[in-house]
């Protein structure tokens, strides 16, 4: 069996042989649409993958916060809640914001395997040098456990963020914020909140500016720091979880938002918007590749096509001397799937250069000059091959479903 | 003689809004160790005759036997394997495969039939390549040989399989009289020495005059069959 079929690839591949410039037509048809989708869909997926990343590691994971999705039932809500008398206009009781029982969310958070959970406390201040304001965000943490659930180390473009601990009343602010004030690293420049007086604080680091989630607008100082300055001793009212999985990060979150009751936001929902985006897109680019793999078919149906016309005579001779139907079909099936194997391996040739070439591109994105962002994993690869091997198939088996049915009566017929 | 192939009131028509009756009623039967000719001038349907008694065409009407059993109303697969075992066919132009040489040519059957490995297909190709006289022209392509060689070589091709009926579409046809007469010679010597049936379409009366048994058509009947093994002491 399998030496027959080797036999009949034999006859398809005298036949693309005979006809060596169609061939080659036809292959470097599939070659380029092959390669163009393997250059288009890296930078595509690369860039996703690079635009995920950035999301994923921008923030937390999951960030728990101080509040909660509906409000909590009031005293006289949850004693009577199910009794036949409708409470209205209850003095409803005043409580400090801010999580509590917070140890006890970071403990269980901390279970997950490979998680960490960071408490900070975040609030609103002004900061003041000379006759100008800025009103940022700070986050007050600590610098040891913020570490490991963030990427803002690396953002840093001067300091380290144990500087904090090093330095009475240090503060990390991004550059473009310093530049405003006009401040350095070692400045000291005045902040304010609503709930306390002013106090001097030192530049100790600068991040980059054009990052996702660090906003110019945000400040990283110390949790005791900033607990004393926003006038919220011991209160912590955001606590970020980092997961080993940070695709679990939907399901964690639920968890312990049933659990505890605040807020427990994923990276997912954060980026609901962003992640439909990509949906989007990705449709967008798999079908206009898709297009190009279709067109390059076309090619190995003209091929194929024009094969089984010149070839009536030889179909049928091989006919009369007992070749089956079957057989004929599988030659000219056969006659297409090579030049699409030919062609794909051309097309990873062609793609592993494109994409070699736009790998060595510098190009200037958020202030630095990085690298485009590419995906050259194997699944491309497999994919254009699986996408032109359909392709060429069904482009060859319209012509060879007409080589089988040649009747070699009308041919003998007609060479007599 | 046991007959290998019987025909029983064949009848071929060509549908159309104005029928072509190619074959009528047409009744015979084919022997092994015979060389038969269906003679009769152009368009008298002998052609046709011959394509329903290779299992190429199959007969509006009527029954055909090969080897005592009704073969007209198989699946083509099941028509196509029998071609493939037990029959060779020579027509009258070579019909060999470009791309291939003369020895892959005769190896083609063998290869599809597969009852050879490659290298026993080979060696049978080349033998019977030797036998027509091609030995040392095995390696060359059809546009290298002439036509009489070329029409060995599709004789070599016809016998690869070792088939019990050889059937010839004007085999000669093509060729002057001195690769006539050589490829005449090689069908006969297969009827006569081979024990195999050998039919042959033919239009010139010289071949027919030399055959055992000559079936003379008209308007897609048989006219008269000569059989002139009978005038031959038994052989």
């Amino acid at each position: 069996m399998i030496g027959r079929a080797g036999f009949l690839v034999t006859i398809a591949l005298r036949h693309l042989a005979r006809r060596r410039r169609q061939t080659a037509v036809a292959v470097s048809g599939v070659a380029v649409g092959v390669g163009f989708f393997l250059a288009v869909s890296a930078l595509m997926v690369g860039s996703q993958n690079d635009f995920i990343e950035q999301l994923i590691d921008a923030a937390p994971h999951i960030i728990i916060s101080d509040e909660l999705r509906s409000p909590s039932p009031q005293p006289g809500v949850r004693v009577f809640g199910k009794g036949a008398v409708a409470l209205h206009g209850y003095k409803v009781r005043n409580e400090v914001r801010g999580i509590k029982d917070w140890q006890a969310i970071v403990s269980a958070a901390n279970s997950v395997s490979g998680a960490v959970a960071s408490p900070s406390l975040t609030g609103g201040v002004t900061l003041r040098l000379g006759g100008h304001d800025e009103a940022i965000g700070i986050v007050g943490v600590e610098p040891e456990i913020e570490k490991k659930i963030s990427t803002i180390e690396d953002k840093l473009r001067v300091g380290h963020l144990h500087d904090l601990e090093t330095t009475q009343g240090g503060i990390i602010i991004a550059e473009d914020l310093a530049k405003r004030l006009g401040v350095q690293v070692g400045d000291i420049v005045a902040a304010t909140s609503s709930s306390s007086s002013g106090r001097s604080m030192r530049v100790v680091g600068l991040f980059k500016k054009g990052q996702t989630q660090l906003s110019s607008g945000t400040g990283y100082v110390l949790l005791r720091e900033a607990q004393s300055l926003l006038g919220r001793p011991f209160i912590i009212n955001r606590i970020g979880v980092k997961l080993a999985d940070p695709y679990a990060a939907e399901a964690v979150a639920a968890r312990l938002e049933s659990r505890f009751g605040y807020k427990a936001e994923s990276w997912q929902e954060r980026s609901a918007d962003f992640l439909s985006l990509l949906v989007t897109r990705n449709v967008i680019m798999y079908s206009v590749v898709s297009a190009i793999l279709l067109v390059a078919s076309f090619g190995i149906y003209t091929v194929v096509s024009n094969n089984v016309s010149d070839k009536r005579r030889d179909i049928a001779i091989m006919r009369s001397i007992g070749f089956s139907e079957g057989d004929l079909q599988f030659i000219f099936v056969v006659e297409g799937l090579v030049l699409a194997i030919i062609g794909v391996l051309f097309g990873w040739l062609l793609g592993y250069g494109l994409m070699t070439i736009l790998g060595s591109l510098r190009f200037p994105i958020g202030g630095d000059v990085e690298r485009i962002p590419l995906d050259r994993s194997a699944r491309q690869y497999a994919i254009a091959a699986l996408v032109s091997f359909l392709a060429g198939s069904l482009a060859a088996w319209l012509p060879a479903r007409k080589a089988a049915r040649v009747d070699p009566v009308d041919i003998l017929r007609g060479a007599v | 003689m046991s007959a290998i192939l019987e025909a029983r009131s064949l009848t071929r028509t060509l549908a159309g809004p104005k029928p072509v009756h190619l074959v009528r009623d047409v009744s015979l039967t084919i022997e092994r160790g015979a060389f038969t000719t269906i003679v009769g001038p152009s368009g008298c349907g002998k052609s046709s005759l011959l394509y329903l008694l290779g299992l190429i065409d199959r007969p509006d009407s009527g029954e055909l036997l090969f080897d005592g059993r009704e073969v007209s109303a198989l699946s083509g697969d099941e028509r196509a394997s029998i071609r493939l075992a037990r029959f060779g066919f020579v027509f009258q132009f070579h019909f060999l495969l470009p791309e291939f040489s003369a020895l892959e040519n005769v190896m083609l059957p063998m290869q599809r039939l597969g009852r050879l490995d490659r290298d026993g297909a080979r060696s049978r190709a080349l033998e019977l390549l030797t036998a027509v006289g091609l030995g040392e022209k095995s390696a060359n392509t059809p546009d290298r040989l002439s036509g009489g060689e070329r029409q060995r070589v599709a004789i070599a091709r016809a016998l690869a399989n070792d088939p019990v009926l050889i059937l010839g579409d004007e085999p000669t046809g093509d060729l002057d009289s001195r690769n006539s007469a050589r490829v005449i010679e090689d069908l006969r010597a297969l009827a006569h020495e081979g024990g195999r049936a050998v039919a042959c379409v033919t239009h010139d009366p010289g071949i027919a005059e030399i055959s055992d048994v000559q079936i003379e058509m008209l308007d897609g009947r048989i006219e008269k069959i000569i059989d002139r093994r009978a005038r031959l002491p038994a052989a």
